[in-house]
């Protein structure tokens, strides 16, 4: 590909550049391909192009160059500007040519530059360069030195690793850090090789080394991983330290710890922490769910200190199981408020297959607070045993018939509906009634078949008392579908004025399409004028929210205005052609412009609509005169094209574009071209224009290309 | 924070689908607040002292949330722009009630500061992983702003140098902490919509272009603004203002749009890693496809497809996400709604309905983990596998065709091409 000398926004050149590799570049039959891009981009690099076209042509050769394009890369090494867009191209070309172009460079480059020679020979890991990197270590600079130490780092191979280790006592102070670094990145990759013994040593050099607290942390975690089961006293060590970022070392190290070694001597440094500690230790024993100690866990939710007994409360609700219920059941009525409610989560969450059917095995006995939390239990655990729930509806405390109302509104099955229906219908106990029908609502809406829900419910209301039927209603709207439309739709016809009145609102709230007939049935024919406009108005709230094809919108618009008597609603209706606008929208909106009380209103629709379109299918001026504007007095006062601070001013040109409508028609349909150009380059410009029409002042913006219909002054 | 505890209909969104919402629940917490001494007053021994570093617009927003926690001290910025030093300095001190926020150009200042536990980076994306893995090697714990890496050689340093420094590491993918996010994705990952089969992330946008070389501009004072800090590891360029404020800068490996886009790493970084959640983090796709009829689809080693669409989405906000296993499916969206495919999936949870995507939460995980030296949920692991998975995808865009990752070498197979672009030098003298 071939680069234009000239520098305007090189981004664009870039994204061309990266864009020709295209599938075929992948194919070897485009090899030859490759290399022609190849030979062009060297062009580049070697011609007297501007500096701009230099840095992307290396950009292109980290994609297209080989061999052949290392000596013109390296030469830019030395250059300032381009260096670093050169390693961009030699850190990835493959093969020796590249190392051997930067371990030359290494050798003659200093400073900045250097430096980044030799973080690239570091990321090419090149062996080769082990002998460089050494004199280097001791470079004066100390950013060389650092640079040549992290990369040996990097390349970690035996030589690598012993320079480093003798780097550490003898290289500057400066310089330790990196070398440090270097040193445990050998280590790693050490000890990921199985080499623990070595690899631990170096660790144990750098924690003994005069090197920033960092390092040392650093070099602790390796040492302890490294020696895995031998590492463990050390851990343990860091437990009881003073040292608070040894000691979330630990916290962290712990977490990491292969294997079920260390989990038995965590309990241990729990009960020798202090309760600050031994809070988190227990957290991080947690975080360890496969070998978690969990009597040792158990125990500590159970008696201790407070902080502590949460956290370990809190870790059962991860790692505890069955064995834990007791406790914790205990625990949830005890007098401790904050234990109590801690403990009521984590038995919502306690994990174990058997912990549900001790629930429902501990219900027929339990009494009191306890009788009350299992029920609890059940529905937030989901457990199926209506049975046994419904006996406690009988319970004389309301709070125990409450809970129970809660859990089977949360349990029940479609099959079992009818115990909340009958509870809605006929509550044991008035007091009951309101918590009752939020139960049968949480069920109803949570059945997978909802029609069959919906059946019940309708059937119910056939028996139901008037104040029933309401919350019946409600639930119905809530659960949706056909037979709840249905219901709906019937009730809102139905002779009983309660019954209109609640089924219109709900149907007007209804949000599914398939309530547009039934609302324009109602808007029709309910029994009472103000449920006709209250349908309508669903109607057409449903036209403007749904997604339906344009020609369907169109369609429920026409059928509202034939039913519409009422200028409030055909305004609405304006507003919904206004905001999906479509040329059938626009045809509707005109034929409004001919009703004279909506002229106004359809006029500004239609207009708007229009420039929504951009002027397409559309005959503006035919539009125009329609409404009466096709002989406007118009006047630009001032008008400008661009983004931010880069604006140009195009007032003169609009004046010599506008006439007797409030329409301007540009040479081109591009701004740019017919503005002279393009004012800020690759940012979003609008235009503004501040005009009078017939005298009234108006001001209006057009995103960048748009149809200009100059809004009518109000 | 708003709760919202509307209960609704299974018809608010689809026919077929259940919508879930409840009563309160509270913010996810790792352990109790008391637990942790956090009733009330902080000692100053329980404090988390914080500096910032490039903080600006989405900074700004994130330094709220941090000043909103009572266990936090933030004491320094740094910025490349005088100017913005001194507004957050001011945010700061007005807080704090004392002048005591101190400034400064160079970031390393900060990091050398040994009272300093954490630092939020909020800088453009062009400096993400190098200043976060600066701050490791320096002793930091840090919450850092997204999309993290440029590339996928950096995502992979990253997630190494976090483990291997044991830092703390928290990606601005604050949705991990959101109620309902955070159950869509438990739904799939715990096998409650059956065997998972397709995740779908929303892109925003799969152009996939580089960052410019602009026309130069007089360059400014570099005590107003500092140039050559604001490059960085990027390749040098001269001045120009638009580069400077432009939000794209070098964002995704350099070749990423200057001025608008971002491939799919804009957003990939969010709505990719909550996918990545809903797989059990595990290791990135295997396959990624050309983009075709709009969409590109990736594959993950188990089968599992990974498909990032601009379109058919439920109008759920931004940053959609679904989940379609062989038993059902939840799609959750911005507006801190989520829809299933049957109200069973709830199994009698109440999901806190959390819109606009607040950051607090996510914040208040990063300071927990501070001290717990837990992971938080946008640990570097996490981040390192989402950011993968965009850059491939762009990768597989930039190409247009199919390329294979490896997981266990980290290089595509058999695909020059695409190894190349897995990798971008730094500008001297940073190192990752």
């Amino acid at each position: 590909m071939y680069i234009t000398p000239k520098i305007t926004c090189s981004a664009v050149l870039l994204a061309a550049l990266v864009l020709t590799f295209t599938p075929s570049a992948h194919a070897v039959d485009d090899a030859n391909a490759a290399a022609e891009k190849e030979k062009e981009l060297i062009a580049v690099l070697r011609s007297d192009a501007p500096t701009a076209e230099k840095a992307i042509a290396c950009k292109g050769l980290a994609i297209h160059g080989s061999s052949n394009a290392v000596p013109d890369l390296a030469r830019l090494l030395k250059n300032p500007q381009l260096s670093s867009w050169a390693r961009i191209a030699l850190e990835v070309i493959p093969g020796e040519a590249s190392d051997d172009a930067l371990r030359k460079a290494a050798d003659s480059l200093n400073g900045l530059l250097l430096v980044g020679t030799i973080n690239s020979i570091g990321v090419r890991e090149d062996p080769e360069a082990i002998d460089l990197l050494k004199r280097k270590l001791y470079d004066t600079d100390a950013e060389v030195a650092s640079a040549a130490a992290v990369a040996m780092g990097h390349i970690g191979n035996d030589a690598a690793t012993k320079a480093l280790r003798a780097g550490l006592a003898a290289v500057p102070a400066k310089v330790r850090s990196a070398v440090a670094e270097g040193c445990i990145l050998c280590a790693e990759r050490l000890h990921k090789k199985g080499d623990t013994v070595v690899a631990a040593e170096i660790y144990d050099d750098v924690r003994n080394a005069d090197v920033p607290k960092q390092r040392i942390l650093e070099a602790t975690r390796g040492a302890i991983l490294a020696r895995n089961q031998n590492g463990i006293p050390l851990l343990l060590e860091l437990f009881q330290t003073n040292d608070k970022a040894m000691f979330q070392l630990a916290l962290g190290t712990v977490r990491e710890y292969p294997g079920n070694t260390v989990d038995p001597f965590l309990p241990e440094a729990v009960t020798r922490a202090t309760p600050e500690r031994a809070v988190l230790i227990i957290q991080a024993m947690a975080d360890r769910p496969k070998y978690v100690d969990l009597p040792a866990v158990l125990k500590a939710a159970e008696q201790g200190p407070k902080q502590v007994r949460l956290s370990a409360i809190d870790a059962l609700r991860r790692v505890g199981d069955g064995s834990c219920l007791s406790t914790l059941l205990e625990i949830a009525v005890g007098a401790d408020p904050e234990l109590a409610q801690a403990a009521k989560v984590t038995l919502a969450d306690l994990p174990g297959q058997n912990v549900s059917r001790e629930v429902v095995g501990l219900l027929p006995t339990s009494k009191g607070k306890t009788h009350m939390l299992l029920l609890q239990l059940v529905g937030q655990r989901r457990i199926n045993a209506v049975e046994e729930v419904e006996k406690a509806l009988a319970h004389r405390d309301k709070s125990v018939r409450s809970a129970a109302l809660i859990a089977l509104g949360e349990t029940v099955s479609l099959k079992k509906l009818d115990v909340l229906i009958s509870q809605v219908l006929a509550p044991r106990n008035s007091a009951d009634a309101t918590v009752a029908r939020q139960a049968l609502k949480t069920a109803s809406v949570r059945m997978p078949d909802r029609e069959g829900c919906a059946a019940k419910l309708a059937s119910a209301l056939q028996r139901s008392s008037p104040g029933s039927k309401t919350a019946l209603l409600e639930i119905l709207s809530d659960v949706g579908g056909k037979k709840a439309l249905q219901t709906l739709a019937t009730a809102a016809k139905s002779k009983d004025p309660q019954l209109q009145d609640d089924a219109s609102r709900l149907l007007g709230k209804w949000n599914d399409l398939d309530v547009a007939p039934v609302l324009l049935d109602l808007a029709k024919t309910a029994p009472a004028e103000k449920y006709k406009i209250r349908a309508l108005r669903g109607y057409i709230g449903v036209a403007r929210k749904f997604a339906m094809p344009e020609q369907q919108r169109v369609e429920m618009c026409q059928n509202a205005f034939n039913v519409a008597t009422r200028t409030d609603e055909q305004k609405l209706l304006l507003d919904v052609l206004k905001l999906h606008a479509s040329p059938q929208g626009l045809r509707l909106a005109t034929k409004a412009m001919g009703t004279r009380a909506l002229k106004p209103e359809a006029t500004q629709a239609a207009l708007a609509i229009a420039q929504k379109l951009g002027g397409k299918g559309v005959n503006m001026k035919q539009l125009l005169s329609g409404a009466g504007l096709n002989n406007v007095k118009l006047e630009i006062i001032k008008a400008e094209y661009g983004a931010g601070a880069a604006q140009k001013d195009v007032t003169a040109v609009l004046r010599k574009r506008a006439s007797n409508l409030p329409l301007i028609t540009l040479a081109s349909t591009s701004y740019n071209t017919s503005f002279g150009g393009d004012p800020a380059p690759g940012v979003i410009k609008k235009l503004r224009i501040q005009y009078r029409i017939n005298g009234k002042a108006g001001e209006s913006s057009f995103a960048e290309n748009a149809l200009i219909v100059l809004p009518m002054p109000q | 924070m708003p709760k919202k505890t509307t209960q609704y209909s299974r018809r608010r969104f689809l026919k077929s689908a259940v919508s879930a919402a409840g009563a309160a629940v509270v913010a996810p917490t790792i352990i109790p607040g008391s637990a942790m001494g956090l009733n009330g007053a902080v000692p100053p021994s329980e404090r988390i002292v914080v500096g910032g570093i490039g903080i600006g617009r989405r900074g700004g927003y994130d330094l709220g949330c941090f000043l909103q926690q009572n266990d936090v001290q933030f004491v320094a910025v740094a910025d490349i722009k005088q100017k913005r030093r001194g507004e957050v300095k001011k945010i700061v001190d007005d807080h704090h009630g004392n002048e005591n926020c101190d400034t400064y150009r160079d970031f390393r200042e900060v990091l050398d500061r040994t009272d300093i536990d954490a630092v939020l980076i909020a800088t453009g994306p062009n400096w993400h992983a190098t200043a976060a893995m600066t701050a490791a090697k320096a002793g930091k714990d840090m919450y850092c702003e997204k999309p993290v890496t440029k590339n996928i050689s950096q995502s992979l340093i990253l997630a190494d140098t976090m483990r291997r420094t044991s830092r703390v590491f928290q990606a601005g993918t604050q949705r991990r902490n959101l109620p309902h996010f955070a159950f869509a994705c438990e739904l799939a990952r715990t096998g409650k919509l059956g065997k998972l089969t397709k995740v779908y992330a929303h892109p925003a946008g799969m152009q996939a272009m580089m960052s410019g070389w602009l026309v130069p501009e007089e360059q400014p004072d570099k005590d107003v603004v500092d140039w050559d800090m604001y490059l960085g590891p990027a390749a040098w360029r001269p001045f120009n203002k638009k580069l400077l404020d432009g939000f794209n800068f070098e964002k995704g490996g350099g070749f990423v749009g200057a001025f608008r886009g971002g491939g799919v790493l804009e957003w990939g970084s969010h709505c990719v890693d909550l996918c990545q959640w809903a797989v059990d983090d595990c290791l990135p796709p295997v396959e990624y496809n050309a983009r075709k009829d709009g969409e590109l689809m990736a594959r993950y080693e188990n089968g599992t497809q990974l498909i990032f669409r601009e379109k058919g989405w439920i109008p759920l906000g931004s940053c959609p996400v679904r989940f379609e296993g062989e038993t059902g499916w939840v799609e959750a969206g911005d507006s801190g709604k989520m829809v299933l495919s049957s109200p069973e999936l709830l199994a009698g949870r109440e999901v806190e309905e959390i819109g606009g995507y607040p950051a607090t939460f996510h914040v208040r995980d990063f300071l927990d983990c501070v001290k717990t030296r837990r992971q938080p949920k946008g640990n570097a692991q996490a981040a390192c596998n989402a950011h993968i998975a965009c850059h491939a995808a762009n990768i597989a865009l930039l190409l247009d065709r199919q390329v294979k990752f490896d997981n266990a070498t980290n290089t595509f197979t058999d695909d020059a091409a695409a190894n190349r672009l897995r990798s971008e030098a730094l500008r001297e003298p940073w190192r990752l």
